[in-house]
């Protein structure tokens, strides 16, 4: 954990010093070129490779997340494969944070009576700077932003796993119900 | 708007209600009305309660966090975020998490809040009513702890 920030921290402060070099002459001439994620395995153990996997990105709809993800779990549309899943991971990282809740909670008053196990992490982003300068050097900066991953399941789960919520009772749900008739009332 | 704030007020015109799917049981005509953000319900708070905002310097909250654990002697804590200060939450428990050399373990629990806003006429001569509205917004709840060394 300490290992990416220090790297973070010195790649930080050779690109300060170049910025300053650009900023001495009057214009940043430095452009993204690659954003890469590491794609690390998921943190709650013993997940099959073959997990549906939602990528909640900042600018995901939640609509389209959650149509996709409950047909697959209900099979409302009853599929081409047929088969319904019982298990699905959501992750989402830095302002993809809260989108990846509210889909989890909305997905949960949805499908009713799933378990769940939350994990948080950080996640290392490569990116790559390039200058428009010819012959100048490029950057690569390593930034560490907060993550989450939510397993959510129809099986039980080891209850014992930090981060496990059992699934809320019944009367919970009924309540979670006229909730989302509520959350359903136009927002001005 | 996703932040918890104190009631302030902000002035909306309440447009009429798009007529296409939506039941007409709350349509609303062309009052001008000051919508009111009532404050979330009051949650139980114990000593080892943290309740992360976003007007609260960071490092204010952070090393009020550390302060609970190392000088106050508790053995765990948790610390609660709502909306917007859910990116806030993860980022200092994450934070505590890797000054403490791995010694600190992280139990995050998600769940909803029912937030009520209301709607006041802001003429009172028209005939629109005082209506509250509901809707719902994401909380987590991160349980910071040092784990019992003779296992769970």
């Amino acid at each position: 954990m300490t290992e990416p920030r220090g790297q973070m921290k010195s790649s930080n402060a050779t690109s300060s010093a170049v910025m300053e070099l650009q900023s001495a002459s009057g214009q940043s001439n430095f452009r993204r070129v690659s954003r890469t994620e590491d794609s690390s395995p998921y943190p709650i153990p013993g997940l099959a490779a073959d997990i549906l996997h939602m990528r909640v990105k900042e600018g995901s709809k939640i609509r389209n997340l959650l149509r996709f993800a409950t047909a697959r779990m209900q099979g409302e549309g009853k599929d081409s494969n047929g088969t319904l899943l019982r298990q699905v991971v959501f992750t989402g990282s830095g302002r993809g944070v809260t989108k990846t809740i509210t889909c989890v909670e909305i997905l949960k008053r949805k499908v009713g009576g799933l378990h769940q196990v939350s994990k948080l992490y950080y996640k290392t982003v490569k990116e790559v700077w390039e200058s428009q300068q010819p012959g100048a050097p490029g950057i690569t900066m390593q930034r560490t932003v907060p993550a989450i991953c939510i397993l959510l399941s129809k099986d039980p789960l080891d209850p014992q796993e930090t981060g496990y919520q059992p699934p809320p009772n019944p009367k919970c749900s009924h309540r979670g119900r006229r909730e989302s008739v509520c959350s359903q009332l136009p927002s001005p | 708007m996703t932040e918890p704030r104190s009631p302030g007020m902000s002035s909306i015109q309440t447009a009429p209600v798009h007529a296409d799917s939506t039941p007409p049981a709350v349509e609303m005509d062309p009052v001008e009305y000051t919508l009111r953000k009532r404050l979330p319900r009051k949650l139980p708070k114990r000593r080892n309660d943290v309740y992360v905002n976003m007007k609260t310097d960071f490092r204010a909250q952070l090393a009020r966090c550390q302060k609970l654990l190392e000088g106050g002697g508790h053995r765990e804590i948790c610390v609660h975020g709502l909306g917007l200060a859910i990116n806030r939450a993860i980022n200092i428990a994450l934070q505590l998490q890797a000054s403490s050399q791995g010694a600190l373990q992280l139990a995050a629990n998600t769940s909803t809040v029912e937030l009520v806003d209301d709607l006041e006429p802001e003429d009172p001569d028209e005939a629109g009513e005082p209506m509250t509205r509901t809707r719902n917004n994401s909380a987590i709840h991160i349980k910071v702890f040092y784990p019992d060394p003779q296992g769970p």
